[in-house]
């Protein structure tokens, strides 16, 4: 087995190249959708003081626990023929598992960045307020501060999508050479009993996983050294 | 004049401050002392507008310029000359401006160094060279020198000194040492528990107090100084 592992991991085997392609494409794409829809929410709930933030705070913290399998459905049920957005025929596609992933991920994204933002607005804005910086300028400076963790929450996200088989196997009906990603497709070669695909295909989600990791311990070494240097 | 009337701050509950009627003139030098939780960053933190009293008024900001620079300052991570310059909002000296702050607070070694990588002592005198290059009606301070040696302490207190009377400011600041307040201040306010039990001449409060709180906070004071 270890040989037809190795030989689909260096051969030219069209199906897994399709697979991991879907798989980067579909989580790249909802990871910086995610980051853009997170960021900046996680900026106005930890950066500033008002009305409602406790209970925006507690949605989020709901939101970052949501079962993938939740958040599937939801977006199947959105994206049905009969649903409010079943005109746009997008369920079973790309698409689909794109904007499954941005509801799982924005919030972790969300969370991520407003407990990032936390631990230093409050020392940035009574600095900035006593030398008259107040406004974007603030919030810009806020978010300069901050951008080497955020790489951290992103990169969270892109984790977390990647290793996604509930939400993307319920909208995007894992289509072989249309919608079927790495976890998928490890499911449905395991049950079949194919597990030489499975094994090449885990072998490189551990690789990806490893890569991920590697880059978010180095970021967080690199923000310690900052802080403590 | 700056004037507070009945104000009281609370946090869960909990009278932190609590000051029926406080004055301060322009021009005068104002030191608060008493001991952690008296109430002086709290009081700072109102005159600075960075807290809102829970009942009562403050008056006699309005339209003035006032610079602050809180106990614990944010260090930005570029370098500590373009943290002094941030102050300065583009002006086109900046740089210059920000240098000479920098020398005044003996930091000229320490221009490029990143803001982010100073120790506590060090980021101390970048914030208050960053407070100090724009010139204030009212400087609030919240014990500038808490984390300085005796050297930059000096320094500092010089520095402070010229801009006072170059700007002259009214100066409200906060210290753990009765010895900087009476250097430094005109009068000075002795804080405990949220009030304000004596407010007199730095020289009359610290050799003739008259409550027996002061006497008392002097007292220890003197035994451990």
């Amino acid at each position: 087995m270890i040989k037809q592992v190795l030989e689909l991991l260096f051969g030219a085997d069209p199906e897994l190249r399709q697979i991991i392609g879907v798989t980067l494409r579909m989580s790249v794409l909802s990871t910086l959708i995610s980051a853009l829809i997170g960021i900046p929410w996680g900026v106005a709930m930890g950066a500033n003081q008002f009305k409602g933030k406790a209970i925006l705070s507690r949605i989020t913290n709901t939101l970052m626990g949501l079962p993938p399998v939740v958040a599937g459905l939801i977006v199947f049920l959105i994206l049905s023929r009969s649903g409010p957005l079943g005109k746009l025929s997008l369920l079973y596609s790309v698409p689909a598992m794109v904007i499954a992933q941005v509801v799982l991920i924005s919030p972790i994204i969300a969370g991520m960045t407003s407990n990032i933002v936390s631990l230093r607005a409050p020392s940035i804005n009574e600095t900035c307020a006593g030398i008259g910086i107040s406004g974007w300028k603030r919030l810009w400076l806020t978010i300069k501060e901050c951008r080497i963790p955020f790489v951290t929450a992103v990169l969270a996200g892109f984790g977390r999508s990647i290793a996604e088989v509930g939400a993307v196997q319920m909208v995007g009906g894992n289509i072989q050479f249309k919608t079927r990603v790495m976890t998928t497709a490890i499911m449905m070669q395991t049950n079949m009993g194919r597990f030489e695909l499975a094994v090449a295909l885990g072998v490189v989600l551990l690789i990806i996983s490893f890569v991920i990791n590697s880059l978010v311990h180095r970021v967080q070494e690199q923000t310690q050294r900052d802080r403590t240097a | 004049m700056i004037v507070l009337r009945d104000v009281v701050q609370q946090f869960g509950g909990r009278i932190v401050l609590e000051i029926p009627e406080l004055q301060f003139v322009p021009g005068k030098r104002y030191g608060l002392i008493g001991e952690n939780g008296s109430g002086k960053t709290t009081l700072i933190r109102m005159l600075a507008g960075t807290s809102k009293p829970t009942s009562g008024r403050i008056e006699g900001l309005e339209g003035k310029k006032v610079g602050y620079l809180p106990q614990s300052p944010y260090a930005f991570s570029f370098s500590v000359l373009q943290n002094v310059a941030l102050a300065l909002n583009g002006h086109g000296d900046a740089k210059e401006i920000a240098q000479k702050a920098l020398v005044a607070v003996g930091m000229e070694s320490l221009m490029d160094a990143r803001g982010d990588r100073l120790s506590g002592g060090e980021a101390q005198r970048m914030a208050l060279a960053r407070v100090l290059v724009r010139a204030y009606d009212v400087l609030l301070l919240d014990e500038p020198t808490s984390s300085t040696d005796v050297r930059s302490m000096d320094l500092i207190e010089t520095t402070l000194k010229e801009y006072v009377q170059k700007t002259q400011c009214t100066l409200i600041f906060s210290t753990h040492s009765p010895a900087q307040a009476l250097r430094l201040a005109d009068e000075v306010l002795y804080l405990e528990k949220g009030r304000v039990v004596e407010q007199g001449l730095a020289e009359t409060l610290f050799h003739s107090p008259q409550d027996e709180r002061t006497k008392a906070f002097l007292r220890h004071w003197s035994l451990n100084s």
